[in-house]
């Protein structure tokens, strides 16, 4: 296997006497589409925020194209190439969705300037109009972000995220609260996106994941239960009594 | 009443001006018009950090005191001419906001606010014991602005009418500047800053700088207001760096409408009228001041301006 | 260096210091319920020390004043609470910091009109006039008393939180409005009652203050300032941080008045500042609570 584009190694994560994510090492391959799943309370959002840079890690390492990244800002993260969605809805909610998009765009050329006004730089605009389309939100750019559906929130989050041209697209679970139709487009455009890059996502629904990603990584009570190919997984005695133990999975 | 709005909205520097040109004639008295005009310009600085970037600073008295006081000092004691201790006052609160900023920065939310209130009373404590600059609680007293000479002609800042002008060229300077700083690139970081601190930073801005140079920026447009402000009164009192004066600026943002180019000026307006109406009947006015900002809170928290916009916008 | 006069000033810091723990003990105990900062709480200060000064001067009686002061005071504060402070609720945490900043402007005015804009003197009460010997010196008897009442008070109200069902309520509710609401609780009741004790307990640190300080409209505008110090110091939302912080704040500036009397005011905010430097959070604060 090459050189993972993102390696965590030995993550512990506690808060106060709670450890959420307990010695984890994980890599992810350049190029492929992975997932991160677990039961609820598995340490799945922890070790997400912690992939992205919300917050450094209690101890281990976090190394991004060969590169040491821990402990770094949060914003070094976008700059370096790896963007995020949330998975509570976060946008900028009184700005249209199209100068949501643009000024995630804005952020490769410009984040100190305070005197050219910048209606000047059409390019910054145009790029973002092209992610909209991308998105499938290109009819709504003129909404306020907090006026859109929630379907469309999630696809303007992910249109921001791809603003910094991210070589790694991390997603916190982003069919969450979406109905199936809206599920099934958030899928198809998961699928196209990772065409292009390296994409992670956090799930929670299993059956979403099996069917989508070409690696599973699963996370059971902030430890590694089991990591492989779909198939692998769905025969792995270990994440079997897991799920099982707690009932059908959605 | 649309195209109105838009052509207002496109020249919005314009437009003010446009405004406070005329706005001595309809104000009982010029010092009131001036008064509104270099307050309206304090609460416009501060705007630029509790409006546009969210950032609810107790601490701005601070701004305006040392951009009088530093403006006030090197025309006393270091005989400059008014022009050159104009610039020395804000650059001066700049450097204060710098220091300020940086400390308040590391806290976020309410405790920002109480915060740069307790460090802006540390300056007025400083300002309050350096008596042999300052002259202590008598406030610095004294300052004396000659005729001024521009292009063969002389202003003489005892008119007040004359006076108003020449802190009107000042005002309009400033706001040139504050609508280029919105309409530039890092105006739309102060925005995203204000309405999402957590997904700015997720898109790459690094919100600590961010929020340091919107806070310095505010404070040296509050510092030129405190410098123009001592040229108007030939004082500066204690008082101006008190975290009263803060609240009164902010009171100002909320009743004009805070986060508007314009609400400022209305806010100043507004508060200085009611102020100048309820002294005339009561002693008590702070009573009025209070209950209507209080109602403005409770049920018109965009303010006169902002309520107004959006009405029109509407219609 | 005079080791008596040292022991005797830090003394003086201690009862110095109580009155700024009661201030943010109120100041903390509304914030680590509703997340509201009273910037009225400096007004509710004023007012108490104002009633108190009144109703000492009317009945001569300092204990019957003590026990209406903090109850008078409350009722305003529930009051507030209820009228002006809970329509603001998710409208974003700016509007009752504004409102209530709002409302020490009509609260001193009020003050000014009732009780004239002099203010008002009070005497120590006879009872606890003169000095004790306190063994490195002589000490006056009333500021001894302020620090027994402080210790007194913070016990009372660390048995209510720490034993009582109302108690667990709050420190629940602290935590996660949503548990309170899980156990059955109406949590606006909650935070009803917790804002009144809250600017309760300012209005009773202004009546035991008011002996030892003028008493007029305006003494509680420097002590919003102290406050927020404090509670900066100590950490928002801590009761811990509020007593320790309170205690320090009063030594540092005790001692230095002694040493260094221009700086005494200076000193508490450079205090600050240092913690905000080496913990943003403040001593006893968690990293979570700061926005």
């Amino acid at each position: 296997m090459s050189t993972p584009i993102l390696s965590a190694k030995n993550i512990t994560q506690r808060f106060g006497a709670f450890t959420a994510v307990n010695n984890v090492s994980v890599s992810f391959a350049a190029g492929k589409l992975a997932a991160i799943i677990g039961p609820n309370g598995a340490g799945k959002s922890t070790l997400f925020n912690v992939l992205s840079g919300a917050f450094a890690p209690t101890a281990g390492e976090i190394a991004f194209d060969g590169k040491d990244i821990t402990g770094v800002a949060q914003h070094e993260f976008a700059r370096r190439g790896i963007a995020k969605s949330f998975q509570i809805t976060n946008l900028f909610p009184q700005l249209t969705a199209r100068e949501n998009v643009r000024v995630a765009v804005q952020m490769r050329y410009s984040r100190f300037a305070i005197f050219t006004p910048r209606a000047k730089f059409t390019e910054w605009a145009d790029l973002a109009d092209a992610l909209l389309e991308r998105v499938g939100l290109a009819d709504r750019r003129d909404r306020l972000a907090r006026d859109l559906a929630h379907g469309e929130q999630r696809c303007l989050e992910i249109a921001m995220a791809l603003a910094c041209e991210p070589k790694l697209l991390l997603l916190d679970e982003p069919t969450a609260g979406m109905s199936p139709e809206e599920t099934m487009v958030m899928m198809q455009l998961i699928r196209a996106l990772a065409n292009e890059r390296t994409v992670i996502l956090v799930e929670h629904k299993m059956k979403l994941v099996m069917g989508l990603c070409e690696r599973i990584i699963v996370l059971h009570h902030g430890e590694l239960l089991a990591e492989g190919t779909p198939d692998e997984i769905r025969s792995n005695a270990d994440v079997k009594r897991v799920y099982l133990g707690q009932g059908p999975s959605k | 009443m649309k195209p109105f709005i838009a052509l207002v909205t496109r020249h919005r520097v314009l437009a003010v001006i446009a405004f406070l040109l005329v706005f001595p004639l309809i104000m009982p008295y010029s010092a009131l018009a001036v008064n509104v005009l270099i307050f309206g310009l304090f609460a416009v600085g501060l705007n630029v950090l509790f409006g546009y970037t969210g950032l609810l600073s107790f601490g701005h008295a601070a701004f305006l005191g040392v951009g009088g006081y530093l403006t006030g000092i090197s025309m006393l004691s270091f005989g400059l001419p008014w022009w050159l201790a104009l610039p020395i006052g804000v650059i001066a609160s700049a450097l204060v906001g710098l220091v300020m900023g940086w400390l308040a920065i590391r806290t976020r939310g309410i405790y920002f606010s109480m915060v740069t209130l307790a460090l802006a009373q540390c300056v007025y404590f400083i300002f309050y014991k350096a008596e042999r600059w300052t002259g202590g609680e008598n406030g610095l007293r004294g300052i004396k602005v000659e005729p001024v000479q521009m292009g063969g002609l002389t202003f003489d800042l005892l008119n007040p009418l004359t006076k108003y002008y020449f802190i009107l060229a000042f005002v309009a300077l400033a706001l040139w500047f504050v609508s280029r700083l919105l309409a530039s690139p890092f105006g739309a970081v102060m925005e995203t800053i204000r309405e999402n601190e957590k997904r700015a930073a997720a898109c790459g801005f690094d919100v600590a700088r961010s929020k340091l140079l919107a806070f310095v920026l505010s404070a040296a447009i509050c510092g030129l207001a405190g410098g123009l402000r001592a040229l108007h009164l030939s004082i500066v009192p204690i008082d101006s760096l008190h975290y009263l004066t803060s609240g009164q600026a902010i009171m100002m943002c909320l009743l004009g409408g805070m986060g508007t180019f314009f609400g400022p000026f209305v806010g100043a307006a507004a508060f200085l009228l009611i102020e100048e109406g309820a002294t005339n009947f009561t002693s008590h006015w702070q009573l009025v001041t209070g209950v209507v900002f209080i109602v403005f809170v409770l049920f018109f928290p965009k303010g006169i301006w902002g309520s107004l916009l959006e009405r029109m916008k509407r219609s | 260096m005079d080791i008596n006069l040292f022991l005797l000033q830090l003394v003086t810091g201690l009862a110095l210091g109580s009155v700024f723990v009661l201030l943010a003990l109120g100041l903390s105990l509304i914030f680590g319920m509703l997340t509201v900062v009273n910037f009225a709480h400096g007004a509710y200060f004023m007012v108490g020390a104002s009633i108190g000064a009144y109703l000492y001067g009317l009945t001569g009686q300092f204990w019957l004043s003590v026990v209406i002061v903090p109850i008078a005071v409350g009722v305003m504060g529930l009051l507030t609470e209820r009228f002006l402070v809970r329509p603001l609720y998710g409208r974003g945490i700016d509007y009752p910091l504004l409102l209530t900043f709002g409302l020490s402007y009509v609260l001193v005015e009020c003050v000014r009109i009732v009780f004239g804009i002099d203010g008002l003197q009070m005497g120590t009460p006879a009872s606890l006039r003169g000095a004790v010997n306190i063994g490195v010196g002589q000490f006056p008897l009333y500021r001894l008393f302020l620090i027994v009442a402080t210790a007194l008070i913070v016990v009372a109200l660390w048995l209510v939180i720490e034993k009582t069902r109302f108690g667990l309520i709050i420190r629940a509710g602290a935590r996660d409005p949503e548990i309170v609401r899980i156990l059955g609780v109406d949590i606006s009741k909650v935070w009803l009652i917790v804002f009144a004790i809250g600017t309760g307990i300012a209005g009773l640190s202004g009546i035991l203050a008011a002996p030892i300080r003028a008493v007029n409209p305006e003494m509680g505008i420097p002590v919003l300032a102290e406050s927020f110090v404090v509670t900066v110091i100590g950490g928002m939302g801590s009761l811990v941080g509020a007593v320790v912080a309170g205690l320090l704040v009063g030594v540092v500036y005790s001692l230095t008045s002694l040493y260094a009397p221009d700086y005494a005011e200076m000193s508490i905010f450079a205090l600050m500042a240092l913690v905000l430097l080496v913990r943003p959070q403040g001593l006893f604060g968690r990293a979570g609570l700061m926005s």
